[in-house]
């Protein structure tokens, strides 16, 4: 028989020996505040997914792969551009140290986020306008000077900006770009991408490239000080565009170049004789991109000579194996000794030798090179990729250190105006075009902040969530999809053909679909579905998009162990600290204070009576026998 | 002399612990010759997870005259074997002014603690006393809520069978602290004696020591 809604009289309500009638279903809740019975609160506390923690401008990864899984492009492209403002490039030749940190690699393959993203930037470029020119603020009148036109330099014209400021962008080559394009090879990134996002960036208003000036070496040319007191701020990231030298007989030879300045001029479209076997002296995504290039160019084949071993070579994985299949050959643990050259100075040969990598305490690179190993190779071009300078000596001695522009945590530079900052390849050495991305952002906000008197403030610190704490059991193991290439024998003949191709549509929603949303709550309605107590509702969105009724969740936590992405938490409920939020029940079972729980009068008297008699029976007589009355 | 002990615990993960202070309380008062009752297996006995629990005790050195009452009508000596209870209900109904000794499993401070009364319950404390039972018992498992128990014998006990038949000896876990800290804290039985009935009698001295106390009220 159902008691539910049952009407008790009033003088029934009393709780008889301790047990409580049923209330009526409508009073039921308001009298069990049974939250009471809870000593850990379920609370949705998002955390930092690693990829988001892991990428140096800080995208946020997981809320556009959920806009992407949900169709919503526009939205999803928008979020990368709170944080990024080139989504078409970093798709293509971003190093993903968002992939790398990936949860998913735990569970089967990391989400191909590189690809998804170029999908979305590339969504965006096609727009017929620029979705956030509408929502940019008016200039205020002040002007930030940037030198370089890189990403660095791009992404801090960009989100200065998108605060209200101008900025003049000085470039010392012919056209914008910076290593973009001069330094990445048009089969990694097309020309015409990146002209449209350069293009995107200027005609946001505000923002001019002057190409064709190098600030600070031309002669009665813009110097540092010209900067100084013409501009509000200014941002160094004129990069690192010098090769290094390696210094060796026969190092002058004609044959001998620079791999930064034959990408250099590959790049911007000038002729370039390059010989059919040709050595790349180098470890690094540098020399790879210049022997893939090599190859194109000169169709002939191109050998990458290495101190690594072939598992310390650091080139990206993917680029190695396409390195591989386009015939780029890898002779590891060698040493360039001397170059031959004929009697005209041409390059016919180079001697090699066994060598390892090791480095002295520094940690600057020392060449272990095994006597007597010499050998001789021909060849007719030789590469040289083993690192890269920039020239700085036009600025003050106290502006650099060791090569490098010296910055502090905030990347500014010492220098009495505090308006000076630096990022990019020349404050922290060779390092990936995101990094210069993140450099620029982070020198935009903290340049808002010194010309609006506002204290500089380093990032608070974050909880990156890892795999351990997902409930992985709630995500089927699916591969990642693959990202469709150039057949190689194609791709390896053009410099302008693209080697890595986009995702379609579908595959792009596929492989978004396969985000964990690490530590972030997804509205996946776990929580909702599986209380037991209807204490989880979903039609206001607290942190998450749920809200749980504090008076009435029993505190069992079945919605924290079923929480997919891990962003539910148990927390003590004696952390709140709200007394006044308090409901407190008046007894366990109970809500009426009444007659319970005491002994009546006229019990009390016949007990006190039973003892009274028991007591006079033990009252012992001198016969031996107990009083009778 | 009269004294009345209500234990407040959590349904099945913490049901043992407040039986376990109850009945270590009113044996140790019996052997001291005291008349003790025990009311350990009453009304509450919820197969529903940390939902609330009482267990109660009482000693005097009278005759105790309410023996049809099992719930004690007037506590004065209030555990509570788990912390969140601080906010979660009244567990000074019945209890005379400035004479309740409330004590609490928590390794908080007693300070923090105490702003979740209302004025109407500190009115009637005497005393506050705070031991980190959890702390301070004998180290099993990770959780606090399985704290003194594996998984085994919490299932022994959701089959309903709480206080059909014990598992384990009387005044193990965090009960052993709680009972420490009590008798010390009230001064009313020896420890020693106490401690003759209590099966971990290293954390039950452990806790008699290492407690903190706020005297709220002089009684």
């Amino acid at each position: 028989m159902s008691v539910r809604g049952t009407h008790i009289p009033e003088h029934l309500r009393l709780p008889i020996a301790g047990v409580t009638p049923p209330p009526t279903e409508k009073e039921g809740q308001r009298l069990f505040p049974t939250g009471n019975f809870r000593f850990f609160r379920p609370v949705y506390r998002d955390k930092t997914p690693p990829c988001n923690h892991a990428c140096p401008t800080g995208e946020q990864i997981q809320k556009y792969l959920d806009f992407v899984k949900h169709d919503r492009y526009l939205d999803g492209y928008l979020t990368i551009l709170e944080d990024n403002p080139m989504p078409s490039v970093t798709g293509r030749v971003c190093y993903h140290p968002c992939e790398t940190a990936c949860n998913r690699a735990a569970h089967d393959e990391p989400i191909g986020i590189r690809s998804v993203e170029r999908f979305l930037g590339d969504f965006g470029l096609n727009l017929e306008e620029n979705p956030i020119k509408k929502d940019l603020p008016p200039l205020n009148g002040k002007t930030v000077a940037i030198v370089g036109s890189g990403p660095g330099g791009l992404a801090c014209a960009y989100h200065l900006r998108r605060k209200g400021y101008a900025s003049v962008i000085f470039e010392a080559l012919d056209s914008a770009g910076g290593m973009l394009r001069a330094g990445i090879p048009a089969w990694h990134l097309p020309e015409e991408v990146l002209d449209k996002e350069i293009a995107k960036l200027t005609g946001l208003g505000g923002i001019e490239i002057r190409c064709g000036v190098r600030v600070g070496s031309d002669p009665g040319g813009i110097t540092l000080d010209h900067l100084r007191t013409g501009y509000d701020a200014v941002f160094l990231a004129l990069g690192q565009d010098v090769g290094r030298r390696l210094d060796v007989e026969g190092g002058r030879s004609r044959g001998v170049l620079g791999a930064l300045e034959f990408l250099r001029e590959t790049g911007l479209g000038r002729p370039v004789k390059v010989g059919r076997n040709v050595l790349v002296i180098g470890g690094g995504n540098t020399a790879s991109d210049a022997a893939r290039s090599a190859v194109r160019l000169g169709g002939g084949e191109a050998t990458i000579v290495s101190l690594e071993s072939e598992d310390e070579l650091l080139i990206v994985p993917e680029d190695l194996e396409q390195a591989r299949e386009e015939g780029v050959r890898f002779r590891p643990q060698h040493s360039l000794v001397r170059v031959i050259a004929d009697g005209e100075g041409n390059v016919t040969g180079a001697v090699l030798c066994q060598a390892r990598l090791a480095k002295d305490e520094n940690g600057n690179v020392r060449p272990q090179i095994s006597e007597g190993t010499e050998f001789e190779v021909p060849c007719d071009t030789i590469l040289i990729a083993i690192g890269q300078v920039q020239v700085l000596d036009w600025l003050p001695e106290s502006f650099t250190e060791r090569g490098l522009v010296k910055a502090d945590e905030y990347g500014r530079v010492p220098d009495d105006s505090e308006a000076v900052f630096a990022g990019g390849d020349v404050m922290r050495g060779p390092s990936m075009v995101v990094d210069a991305l993140g450099d620029g952002k982070r020198a935009a906000r903290d340049i808002d902040r010194v010309l609006s008197a506002q204290p500089l403030e380093p990032d608070g610190p974050v909880e990156v969530m890892p795999y351990e704490r997902l409930n992985t059991a709630y995500f089927r193991h699916a591969p990642r999809t693959p990202v469709p290439l150039t057949p190689a024998g194609t791709r390896s003949k053009s410099q302008k053909v693209e080697v890595t191709l986009a995702y379609s549509r579908e595959e792009a929603v596929a492989e978004a679909d396969r985000c964990m949303s690490c530590g972030v709550c997804n509205g996946c309605d776990n929580c909702y579905i599986v209380c037991p107590d209807i204490s989880v509702m979903r039609d206001a969105r607290e942190n998450g998009r749920y809200s749980i009724r504090t008076h009435y969740c029993k505190g069992c936590l079945v919605c924290v162990q079923e929480c997919p992405t891990g962003c539910l938490e148990k927390v003590p409920e004696l952390d709140f600290d709200e007394p006044d939020a308090v409901v407190r029940m008046e007894t366990a079972f109970a809500p009426y204070d009444g007659a319970h729980a005491e002994q009546a009068p006229f019990t009390r008297q016949l007990i006190e009576d039973a003892i009274a008699e028991y007591d006079r029976s033990k009252t012992v007589q001198p016969n031996g026998r107990g009083v009778t009355p | 002399m009269h004294h009345e002990l209500t234990v407040w615990s959590r349904g099945i993960i913490m049901d043992k612990e407040a039986r376990d202070v109850s009945t270590c309380i009113a044996t140790a008062a019996r052997k001291l010759g005291y008349h003790a009752e025990n009311v350990s297996d009453y009304v509450d006995d919820p197969d529903r997870t940390n939902c609330l629990v009482r267990r109660y005790a009482r000693f005097a050195d009278t005759p105790i005259l309410d023996r049809f009452v099992y719930e004690n009508p007037h506590p004065d000596w209030v555990v509570l074997v788990e912390e969140t209870i601080i906010k979660a209900v009244n567990f000074f109904r019945g209890t005379e002014d400035g004479s309740g000794v409330l004590v609490v499993n928590s390794a908080r401070d007693p300070g923090y603690l105490l702003k979740f009364l209302p004025d109407a319950m500190t009115k009637k404390l005497n005393k506050l006393v705070v031991v980190d039972a959890v702390g301070l018992a004998e180290q099993r498992g990770g959780s606090p809520w399985m704290f003194v128990r594996d998984l085994s014998e919490l299932a022994f006990d959701r089959m309903s069978t709480e206080g059909a038949v014990e598992r384990l000896a009387i005044g193990m876990g965090i009960a052993a602290p709680l009972i420490g800290a009590l008798v010390a804290a009230t001064g009313e039985l020896p420890i020693d004696e106490v401690a003759s009935v209590v099966a971990d009698r290293d954390a039950m001295l452990r806790g008699a020591e290492q407690h903190k106390v706020i005297q709220y009220a002089s009684a």
